[in-house]
């Protein structure tokens, strides 16, 4: 199938209305992107990869950019990587000027997302050719490298790499998989679930679970709080906004865009993490710092073009390695498997049309983002007030419509739903990460095949450190991630 | 798996399944006892001050969302297999569900929320149930 082929009316359309449902669930503060990903997986079923991916990414998009609306309006984040947003998109709110935050907020939205997308464009196809040469050896290190940046990154070292390692522990969980060159044997099952977790637990309700139902208990445990509103938020009562706004703002666009892309690509490592670097930065080099966090427009900028930038930088590793750089694009390989496409080195090669056509899907979600938000702001501003006692059971429904749907009808999976559901909440309540649970919990069959077929094949550990360059360069950057990383993560803990 | 010199290892095809998981789970036994070690105190004190979970949540709201939606998974397949293949069991009893919850995270439980949340209830789970199982043939319970 070519290009224009794909590109149909439904195609856009599908992007457009991504965007918009992104936006109103972004906006809603409680629901995040990721959920909003994981609640609509369904809908593609029946749909085709191209179009599936063009709603999904468009909920992308929207979903990090909605954010912002509360995060200004109200002082509170509606996802979490808007979290800087707030520092002086409120105090502009509350100075008559929240409508020119917005706007600012948008337009560093896209600017933030257009950079991220020409950095996708050009990075992934490149490692993804550098990656195809590599062996389980390299492919085993590149997973380590992955999970050690991730742990470093979360807010303790130490419960990061746990929830990690949970994440692996719990997805080897059923039989070691022979279609993969493993033994077929089970492991790990209790003999009265045998039947159910032979294949262990499906991606999909877990992921549902943990960010569909888990988001819900939390909400349920404080009680369902009833939306802020927007009663006595005047949104535009100062100056009119004007573009001007942005002069001698270039460089804090590029460099936040590029923090964002950059900590993107970084798996694991959540939007809030690339929002807090870039504000920090520009408030290092501003020539006001004083002025941070009471209303500098600086500030939003950096903030929400970090955010955006996240968009295409985490759907580099997720295409050119099959390791997704936060969990909201862990959600797509949901997509690519319920179509049966397995992403990772040989993904754009294979699929041209598809990469194109993702391409595409985001360049235009950055620009319907712009559109929407821009000129129906004071619209989707409302969207904060939207009682939850409706929204919220609606996406309990639609969270056992994703699960039961995914395998063609099974009700365990529902059950699965709620299984993970429970350990989200208890998650939360303990201070487990979930992010590097989920990529642990992606990634571990396939490092469990990469690390037991290397020693099979050539049995020593030593292996791992002689195989090639490539590996040595590998243990080089896991070595300078780390490093990177613990900068990064006490640089973060001193802005908190 | 046996060990044949500092790094060597070999591997029996037969019982290569156990490898990887023993692995992980002397790793994630050393990391529990790490995380214990280095923040055990600070755990305990935690414990100490209270209050406890469940003390302090909306009792009502939390445990009716675990119980409504326990009942909900149990009813879907139960109401289906009276109306097989035609997903009725997840619409029959997603209309109560949906009813119930919207209630249940009321503040005001007035005659017009309780409306709207009626026709929530009733409109909701029509969309989707036509969409998904009449016009999609997407299987539901």
């Amino acid at each position: 199938m070519d290009l224009i082929s794909i590109l149909t009316p439904l195609f856009f359309t599908l992007v457009a209305v991504g965007t918009v449902i992104g936006i109103i669930f972004g906006a809603i503060p409680g629901m995040t992107a990721t959920m909003a990903v994981a609640v609509c997986l369904p809908l593609t079923y029946s749909l085709g990869l191209e179009n599936g991916l063009a709603l999904l990414l468009g909920l992308y998009v929207g979903g990090i950019s909605g954010g912002l609306v509360p995060a200004i309006l109200l002082n509170i984040p509606g996802t979490p990587s808007s979290i800087t947003t707030t520092l002086d998109g409120y105090p502009m709110t509350m100075a008559g000027e929240g409508e020119n935050a917005l706007k600012i907020g948008i337009i560093s939205s896209v600017i933030g997302g257009l950079i991220s997308l020409a950095a996708l464009y050009l990075f992934a196809p490149a490692l993804a050719d550098f990656a195809i040469k590599f062996s389980y050896i390299e492919k085993f290190l590149i997973i380590f490298f992955a999970l050690t940046v991730m742990a470093a990154l979360s807010s303790s070292l130490l419960v990061g790499i746990f929830s990690g390692v949970l994440g692996i522990f719990i997805s080897l969980i059923g039989a070691y998989d022979i279609s993969r060159g493993g033994n077929g044997e089970l492991r790990l099952v209790p003999e009265f679930l045998e039947y159910y977790l032979e294949s262990g637990f499906s991606l999909l309700p877990v992921l549902i679970g943990l960010f569909g139902l888990a988001t819900i208990l939390i909400e349920a445990e404080n009680g369902m709080p009833e939306g802020q509103g927007l009663s006595g938020v005047k949104i535009a009562k100062g100056k009119p906004f004007r573009l001007s706004v942005f002069k001698g703002q270039i460089i804090n666009l590029i460099r936040s865009s590029g923090i964002g892309t950059f900590v993107g690509i970084l798996p694991g490592v959540g939007g809030s993490a690339a929002s807090i670097l870039a504000y920090s930065q520009e408030k290092n080099f501003s020539r006001h710092p004083e002025r941070f966090g009471k209303g500098e427009p600086a500030g939003v900028i950096a903030s929400e073009s970090a955010n955006n930038g996240l968009t295409g930088g985490a759907l580099v590793p997720l295409l050119s390695l099959g390791i997704p750089g936060d969990s909201t694009t862990a959600i797509l390989i949901g997509a690519f498997t319920l179509q049966g496409i397995q992403v990772g080195p040989l993904f754009i090669g294979n699929n041209p049309v598809t990469w194109d056509a993702m391409i595409i899907a985001m360049l235009a979600a950055n620009l319907v983002m712009f559109l929407v938000m821009i000129f129906a702001i004071r619209h989707i501003a409302k969207v904060v007030s939207v009682p939850k006692n409706i929204l919220f059971p609606i996406i309990l429904m639609m969270c056992v419509v994703g699960a039961y749907t995914i395998n063609y009808g099974v009700m365990f999976d529902v059950w699965t739903l709620l299984i993970f559901g429970l350990f989200g909440y208890l998650a939360h309540k303990i201070g487990l990460e979930i992010a590097p649970f989920i990529i642990g919990f992606i990634l571990g069959p396939s490092a469990e095949i990469y690390f037991v077929k290397s020693l099979e094949s050539f049995g020593t550990l030593s292996i791992f450190f002689t195989k090639s360059w490539i590996a040595v360069l590998l243990w080089v950057l896991i070595a300078l991630s780390i490093g990177f990383s613990i900068m990064v993560s006490r640089k973060t803990k001193k802005m908190r | 798996m046996s060990q044949d010199s500092l790094l060597g290892v070999s591997i029996n095809f037969d019982t290569s399944h156990t490898v990887f998981p023993t692995i992980i789970a002397v790793i994630l036994g050393i990391l529990f006892v790490a995380i214990l070690v280095t923040r055990g105190k600070t755990m305990l004190a935690a414990v100490g001050n209270g209050p406890w979970w469940p003390v302090g949540i909306d009792h009502m709201r939390f445990f009716g969302t675990i119980a409504g939606t326990v009942v909900y998974f149990l009813a879907m397949p139960a109401v289906g297999d009276l109306f097989p293949n035609t997903g009725l069991g997840f619409y029959l009893c997603s209309i109560p569900y949906l009813f119930g919850m919207s209630v249940l995270y009321l503040h005001e439980r007035g005659r017009k929320q309780l409306l709207i949340a009626g026709l929530n209830a009733i409109i909701a789970p029509s969309l989707v149930w036509y969409i998904l199982s009449e016009l999609f043939n997407i299987s539901l319970p």
